[in-house]
């Protein structure tokens, strides 16, 4: 189920969008991680790197420079930094700064674009992620969408209600004592060589590695998915489950 | 009679005090922080190596991380003759320092997602038993000192939503890890935060930019606080006697197109966008704002407060201070007292100055020149700083600061292009140039931070952009970008000792003794991110190698 989750993310990130979306993505990837002022310039003028625009670069060229960097200069590789659609694409915009008319953008299955968030559940995405309210957010704890922190295994059911996701069952959620100490645990590995948990008495989680025999689990806590999302209005939890229900597909 | 002999023994008592802040900012045997101690002078008080003998000076022992994809820019930390490095990737190495035999390593996990901002790492922080270090995806992680077993790791936030990582070494004061963050050019809300070395739970968070409703949000215009920068991005200091924590805050963004974030009306004399681009004073315990100071009212240069903050106690006009100096990134220096922040006197490095006319005693700046929306204007210095993020030292002998000053300038075109979370949001290209009418482009400076003087100058070509380190056996080391490891005098700058490691510098050298013997360890290995990439660029004739290896010096065995 996780390769599957994981499999639709990468999906919407951009494999499957049209050639004009996959050129706007690389040209705000380009704005991020090459025209950062200290490297190239905007829409490849010369900056503290040389210019890209207009120097009759092909794009297979293009690509190599992007994957390999240049050594002995200032141009890394972006082999490990970008991910494969973002290289990808913004390989693709260089290429039309430099007078290619239809680059390859990898998108070749424009119909199955993810149509965007509106109204409601876009409000929810916002909220869902929303950095003023420090770890009191869904996404300390949740990564959807490729965004978050995957601490709770991916969701794969949205609550029905926001009641529902207040009274949230979280069987997963177990107690360790440690040292004279209990505490609310997300186990992840109990095995010979170390026992790695989620230590979940305060936000953010913190993720611990004990060795074997040092802590011991028991069912059941006082941790409740309540107190967690205690900074949400009902309405903003609202808004919060349209925007799963519009990304989460079962 | 008894009024004099009060005088004797106050000034006994006074010669003790000052006796005592000569020692506390120094190191001995161990490095134990990444400024040397907390009071981040970079000195140490061992004088083995010494002016005399330094023309000895030859390697004793060198190690190779094998992570040459980037470079080493960490300060190796030393406690009872163990050292601790951390290389570009977060791969982690204690060694014996003696010997550079390997005691135990650990290598953090790539983030199975690429995640924004350089590759990276300036060192690791040990305390209560432990090894801590911040990563690339945004993690502050524990490992056992003994062992280098991962104990503990915490996410600080999403790097893919903040646009933000960690690459100073965290700051261990008592019982808690506390780290800064990057990204103050991104439209992000920087912060620093505290957690339980024992846990790994948050103990503290405090935001550079004050939400609604807290005082100071009534610097920012409209909801800009949400993205307004300010990331404070290095490492801060601390005095246990006052127990506060002091720390540089970044720029305020968008770097340099302001209307999006000032308040109509705004008076550009007094603080505006807090705290962005200033020092501010924290309660270790708690992390409440005790003081702040800010450099750089409405920043409009990139003009960052984020570099290291240095406690010393000095006289200044007839009165012992306690003093905090603080350089920020155009040049200009704040000399405070740390206790209540009050400004004691202002001092700027920079040789070529067009970002303001004038700097006055009292701080305040005289003719801005503020980079106008549609326009190109030239600034010197550039933001890449009249200092980069490299390190000065301090030597309590000479009473001197030594600082690496760059001499580049900039055409600013600003853009008002919307913030978009977590993305580049500088607003503006800023191709750098060298400063004109020059052939030299960086220089070594001595400053003495009670009179403002410069004491003298040692000029090189190209850009230095490794840290100091002082001594007191009355040297200065430093590196530079073609591989050259250098001791000066710190009473005269001249050069009296050099070594050609193989790889630039962008490190920051440490001095440590094992067994009563003397090191000098240097991180070596170009990088070519950021300011880096912007140096190489401005001398493309040069080939500066990359690498990551760590050489440390002693004089001969036998020969002490």
């Amino acid at each position: 189920m996780k390769g599957l989750v994981l499999l639709l993310m990468v999906s919407v990130a951009g494999w499957c969008q049209s050639p004009q979306d996959a050129l706007k993505q690389g040209e705000q990837v380009f704005a991020k991680s090459c025209a950062t002022g200290y490297c190239h310039g905007a829409k490849g003028t010369a900056s503290g790197a040389p210019r890209l625009a207009g120097r009759g670069f092909n794009q297979a060229y293009i690509n190599n420079v992007v994957t390999r960097g240049i050594s002995g200069t200032g141009m890394p590789s972006f082999a490990t930094t970008l991910s494969r659609p973002d290289l990808t694409e913004v390989v693709a915009y260089v290429a039309t700064l430099n007078g290619v008319a239809n680059p390859d953008t990898g998108s070749d299955n424009a119909a199955d674009a993810a149509p965007a968030l509106t109204g409601e559940a876009a409000r929810g995405a916002q909220l869902f992620k929303e950095a003023a309210r420090g770890f009191g957010r869904c996404s300390t704890c949740h990564e959807v969408d490729g965004l978050g922190i995957s601490v709770a295994a991916p969701i794969e059911q949205v609550p029905a209600s926001v009641a529902a996701l207040k009274a949230l069952a979280t069987p997963n959620v177990k107690t360790g004592a440690m040292n004279g100490e209990s505490m609310p645990v997300l186990v992840l590995k109990d095995g010979k060589q170390s026992t790695l948990f989620y230590d979940l008495t305060s936000a953010p989680p913190v993720q611990r590695n004990v060795l074997p025999g040092s802590v011991k689990f028991t069912d059941g806590s006082s941790w409740r998915h309540s107190s967690a999302i205690a900074s949400y209005s009902d309405a903003e939890l609202d808004a919060i489950l349209a925007y799963l229900r519009a990304v989460i597909r079962p | 009679m008894i009024g004099r002999m009060r005088f004797t023994l106050l000034s006994i008592l006074f010669t003790i005090s000052s006796a005592l802040a000569q020692d506390a900012g120094a190191t001995r045997a161990d490095w134990p922080h990444y400024g040397g101690t907390q009071f981040s002078w970079r000195y140490s008080a061992l004088d083995q190596i010494n002016t005399n003998n330094v023309k000895a000076l030859t390697p004793a022992w060198m190690f190779q991380t094998g992570d040459y994809a980037e470079n080493l820019q960490a300060t190796p930390i030393v406690q009872d003759g163990v050292m601790y490095l951390i290389t570009a990737r977060a791969r982690v190495f204690a060694l014996n320092a003696a010997t550079g035999r390997e005691i135990w390593n650990y290598r953090y996990p790539e983030p199975p997602r690429s995640v924004p901002g350089f590759v990276g790492n300036r060192g690791v922080a040990v305390g209560d038993g432990k090894v801590f270090f911040g990563t690339k995806d945004n993690n502050v992680v524990a490992l056992d000192q003994k062992t280098g077993r991962l104990l503990w790791r915490v996410s600080v936030d999403d790097a893919h939503q903040c646009g933000c990582n960690i690459n100073a070494a965290p700051l261990v004061v008592k019982d808690k890890v506390i780290v800064g963050g990057t990204n103050g050019d991104g439209a992000h809300r920087g912060y620093i935060t505290a957690f339980s070395t024992k846990t790994g739970r948050l103990a503290w968070r405090w935001y550079v930019i004050p939400g609604p409703g807290e005082k100071g949000n009534e610097t920012w215009k409209g909801d800009s606080w949400r993205f307004g920068g300010g990331a404070p991005w290095l490492t801060g200091s601390y005095d246990p006697a006052l127990n506060l924590v002091f720390w540089g805050t970044g720029n305020a963004a968008a770097d340099f197109y302001d209307a999006d974030r000032v308040p109509a009306g705004a008076d550009k004399s007094k603080d505006v966008n807090l705290y962005t681009a200033s020092v501010v004073a924290l309660d270790a315990d708690t992390g409440k704002l005790r003081w702040h100071h800010q450099e750089v009212h409405d920043d409009q240069w990139d003009f960052d407060s984020a570099y290291e903050v240095l406690l010393m106690d000095r006289e200044i006009r007839g009165r012992m201070r306690q003093v905090l100096v603080h350089m920020n990134k155009s040049g200009m220096t704040s000399v405070l007292d740390r206790a209540t922040g009050e400004l004691l006197g202002v001092f700027d490095v920079a040789e070529v100055r067009t970002w303001v006319t004038g700097i006055t005693e009292d701080g305040k700046l005289v003719g801005r020149n503020e980079p106008q929306l549609g326009k190109t204007t030239t600034i010197c210095p550039s933001a890449a700083g009249a200092k980069s993020w490299n390190s000065m030292a301090y030597s309590p002998r000479t009473g001197l600061l030594y600082v690496p000053v760059l001499e580049l300038c900039e055409d600013i075109t600003p853009n008002n292009a919307p913030p978009e979370e977590g993305q580049n949001y500088m607003n503006g290209d800023f191709p750098l140039k060298l400063a004109p009418g020059r052939t030299t482009y960086s220089h070594v400076d001595a400053w003495d931070p009670v009179t403002g003087k410069r004491a003298w100058t040692v000029p090189y070509k190209y850009l230095l952009l490794a840290s100091m380190l002082a001594t007191a056996g009355d040297l200065v080391f430093t590196g530079n970008p073609e591989g050259e490891f250098f001791a000066l005098d710190a009473k005269t700058g001249n050069k009296l000792w050099s070594y050609q490691t193989g790889a630039g510098h962008r490190g920051s050298s440490v001095s440590y003794a094992v067994n009563g013997r003397q090191f000098i360890a240097t991180s070596t290995g170009w990088h070519v991110s950021v300011v880096g990439a912007a140096a190489q660029g401005l001398f493309p004739d040069q080939d500066w190698r990359l690498g990551s290896t760590l050489v440390v010096f002693a004089l001969p065995e036998g020969s002490r």
